[in-house]
């Protein structure tokens, strides 16, 4: 306890009480008018007034609350938060809060309850929405020292004070100062230096005209003779050097690396934080003058450091320089900044492109398209962020599950220094925590069911990234039990997913346990049960353009493939044309393009070297204008290892697209991922190849199942 | 006779805490609950420094100290000005009303007497 008086406290408490009761009023009579301007000046005086005196009695417990409060209606009397009835029934109970623990107060109780401490922590959660105060309270102790210990001992310091002409006029006698700076330590020695005293008849008695000069003796840091004449340093010039340099130069010298000149002087003690804000205020002032001043210039110059510890100091900067150079040099870029910066290099893509429309054959145009190309991949490269950190947090998430499950897994994490979006390393990090949850939960057997099987009891579990033709790959593999492929079979003809006596790959039927409503409560694979949604989990991953796909041998564990492209930023794309319309296939989806046959117009699937090869007619599907091309052409796409082809009027060729998001009402549209804008200045919809497969698929098997006409026209909408 | 100090806060234990300080440090102690308050005890006595909160009801202390320095008794009275770390700007206007010394909230007695020995002697 900071002040030991009953009487003292007994005026607190009845204070408290009273301030209470006003503040309790004041935030009711707000509720009816939250802008009377004086009643939030009085909540705001009551809680400052509270934190204050409180402070005196050491109520850390309350000063810290009430600190919270203060700054929160600070805020409040500046406008920048608003009177709502939350804020206030939030307010109510922190008043409540504080009466509760001044009775406790009252009652001989300083130290807070658990009970008291907890409701704080809750009180001041609910605050926190409201505005940024979560702060750490006001230290009340003394200003913590920044000297070392070392500075124990008693050294002789040089003062040279010149108080400002002023400095009677505000109240400050320079001979109490002085007075309070002998109780410090001894004052060996101080002379008066009279020199800037006029003659009797120009003096004015109110103004200060003398310096002094002082040796002091003391055990005190430097900061704390400085802080005697805190109250005068304005227009004061106060120097205070050590006498012994040796003592300073040595301690420098020994300095773990620092970069700043500053930081090395402050450090060693020879320095204040106070006199480098002066001389950088200095060095400031140079050089808006058309100066540039080295800082350690200045410090000399105006006597706040002597010469031969700030060349020590210099020295000490230029060994750490040293030993600096050979790091990695990294910086820290906003990432809106970066985001700008790709979109610039985005648009100049584009811009670029619409060049090329004018001008092919320029060769200047071909060298602009490959610097651009390079600047392109360099922005993106800023994005770039390993995926490693991610995927060794799994490690915590294995070892905590494994605890809860009784089961012993080791993991094993690869291919950590693969680079990716940060963007896209930020939202794959909850797919992936679906898949590690679920391999340890199904997939991984426990030691006991290891044994009996001949496994180890040790379960092994891969996170393994690499890099594969433009995209990134995260496996999440297991030795467990497999995907059980005839219970899914049959889980999925019970569900009428899946027609019964249907003839399905392997492929097939671990795809199906992405279906929405597949996952059920009762464990039917290593990949269900518990409710956790596989097929959350691939609509996530295609939400970041990717795709998600299972190989499994039963019995001996399953591995999950994700793929996902590098960036959202900019696709390689191929552009068509369907009408008067252009649209973009990833080129990445496409393997290759031929010549529509004339022979199979009247059909839905063409012969593609001996193969059958299902096509969507874009021109139907989104119902547009006009006849088609004499000559059609079919891009073939492949999705999930099933290729399709697309039925378009031209090839116009590879396109770099820089993906426009489409706005918030399309955002149900299945088939278009985004747009862009071409060179030409029309806007082309970017397909997305995996919906557009498989909802054309339902499609076509509603139609068949209902009418088994062929009425193949739809909206673009619908789909 | 001891040096007299006035002391004005709205807050009565905050008075009384400083107060007793300041009495076992040897001085003499006045105190005022507000800026009119305060004022009124301005009638030419002798008063050797003050100390004054900023944010009081019915007069603030920055109108209260810009008041005081008009008053020729009182014009080279040294002021402490009580401010908190958040009222920077005010600490400012404190200062251009005419109080040089501040001692930030909250605060230890021990560091209220340090400032006040800085300023004038028991």
């Amino acid at each position: 306890m900071a002040f030991d008086d009953d009487e003292a406290l007994d005026t607190f408490i009845t204070e408290a009480r009273e301030l209470l009761e006003s503040l309790e009023g004041g935030l009711l009579q707000l509720e009816a008018d939250p802008d009377d301007v004086e009643t939030i000046n009085a909540i705001f005086r009551s809680a400052h007034t509270l934190k204050g005196s409180s402070g005196l009695f050491g109520l850390d417990h309350l000063v810290g609350f009430a600190h919270v409060m203060e700054t929160l209606l600070g805020h409040v009397r500046e406008g920048t938060v608003r009177v709502t009835p939350e804020l206030i029934s939030i307010l109510l109970p922190c008043a409540d809060h504080i009466h509760r623990y001044v009775e406790g107060v009252a009652e001989g109780r300083i130290e807070p309850s658990a009970a008291e401490v907890a409701e704080s922590e809750a009180l001041l959660a609910r605050l926190a929405p409201f505005d940024s105060v979560a702060e750490v309270p006001a230290e009340t102790a003394a200003a913590p020292s920044d000297e070392t210990p070392e500075a124990a001992v008693p050294r002789a310091w040089n003062l040279r004070l010149r108080f400002g002409p002023d400095c009677l006029r505000n109240g400050m006698d320079p001979l109490a100062l002085l007075r309070y700076l002998g109780s410090l330590g001894t004052i060996e020695r101080i002379t008066v230096d009279d020199s800037a005293l006029p003659g009797a008849s120009d003096m004015d008695p109110e103004t200060s005209y003398l310096a002094f000069e002082a040796e002091l003796s003391t055990e005190a840091p430097k900061s704390e003779i400085e802080s005697v004449f805190d109250f005068v340093r304005e227009d004061s010039d106060i120097r205070i050097v050590p006498r012994d340099q040796d003592e300073f130069i040595g301690r420098i010298a020994s300095m773990p690396d620092r970069d700043r000149l500053g930081d090395v002087l402050q450090e060693s003690g020879a320095v204040t934080p106070g006199e480098i804000d002066e001389a950088l205020r200095i060095q400031r002032e140079r050089t808006r003058a058309g100066g540039t001043v080295p800082i350690g210039q200045v410090l000399i110059e105006q006597g706040i450091a002597p010469p031969a510890v700030v060349e020590a100091a210099l020295r000490r900067q230029l060994r750490t320089a040293d030993s600096r150079s050979s790091d990695t040099q990294t910086i820290r870029i906003d990432a809106g900044r970066l985001d700008r910066l790709i979109d610039l290099v985005g648009e100049l893509v584009i811009a670029q492109a619409g060049v090329g429309v004018h001008d092919r054959l320029s060769e200047a145009q071909s060298q602009v398209t490959r610097l651009i190309d390079e600047v392109r991949h360099s922005a993106l490269a800023l994005r770039m962020v390993p995926i490693g950190l991610t995927l060794r947090r799994f490690e915590r998430v294995v070892r905590d599950v494994c605890v809860d499950l009784g089961k012993e897994v080791h993991l094993t994490i690869t291919g950590g220094d693969a680079e990716m979006d940060k963007a896209l390393v930020e939202r794959i990090s909850d797919p992936l925590t679906h898949l590690v949850r679920n391999s340890l939960d199904h997939g991984i057997e426990s030691p006991d069911d290891r044994r009996r099987m001949g496994k180890p009891a040790r379960g092994q579990l891969r996170l393994n990234a690499y890099h594969d033709a433009g995209s990134i790959v995260i496996e999440v593999s297991d030795d467990g039990r497999g995907l059980d492929r005839d219970r899914i079979l049959a889980k999925a003809v019970d569900r009428g997913l899946v027609p019964a006596g249907a003839m399905l790959t392997d492929h097939e039927v671990f795809d199906l346990v992405f279906e929405p409503g597949f996952s059920t409560a009762e464990t039917v694979s290593s990949l269900s049960g518990r409710g956790v949604g596989m097929d959350v989990v691939r609509r996530n991953v295609a939400a970041l353009r990717g795709n998600i796909e299972v190989d499994s041998v039963r019995g001996q564990g399953a591995t999950i493939r994700i793929r996902l492209p590098l960036t959202l930023a900019i696709i390689d794309g191929f552009l068509v044309e369907v009408g008067s319309s252009s649209f973009i296939v990833p080129l990445d989806r496409v393997t290759e393009c031929v010549e529509f046959p004339a022979d199979d117009r009247d059909h839905d699937h063409m012969n593609l070297r001996g193969e059958v090869l299902p096509f969507i007619r874009l021109h139907q599907l989104f119902g547009l204008d006009g006849e088609d091309a004499r000559r059609q052409s079919v891009v073939v796409v492949e999705q999930s290892g099933q290729r399709t082809g697309l039925v378009v009027d031209a090839l116009l060729g590879e396109f770099q697209t820089v993906i426009k998001p489409l706005g918030p009402l399309f955002s149900e549209l299945k088939c278009v991922s985004g747009s862009t804008i071409l060179g030409n200045g029309d806007v082309a919809l970017i397909l997305d190849v995996g919906p557009l497969i498989t909802e054309y698929a339902d499609l076509e098997r509603t139609r068949y199942a209902t009418s088994g006409y062929p009425g193949r026209r739809m909206a673009a909408t619908r789909c | 006779m001891g040096k007299t100090i006035l002391v004005v806060d709205d807050s009565a234990s905050v008075r009384q805490v400083v107060s007793i300080a300041l009495k076992g440090a040897g001085y003499d102690v006045l105190q005022g609950s507000d800026g009119v308050d305060a004022l009124k005890q301005l009638d030419g006595r002798r008063i050797h420094l003050i100390i004054s909160d900023v944010n009081m009801p019915n007069m603030d202390g920055i109108t209260f100290v810009a008041e005081a320095k008009k008053l020729p008794a009182y014009k080279f009275t040294p002021i402490i000005m009580l401010t908190t770390e958040s009222q920077e700007d005010r600490k400012r206007q404190a200062q251009v009303a005419g109080a040089k010394a501040w001692v930030t909230k909250p605060f230890q007695p021990e560091q209220m007497l340090a400032a006040v020995s800085k300023l004038i002697a028991p």
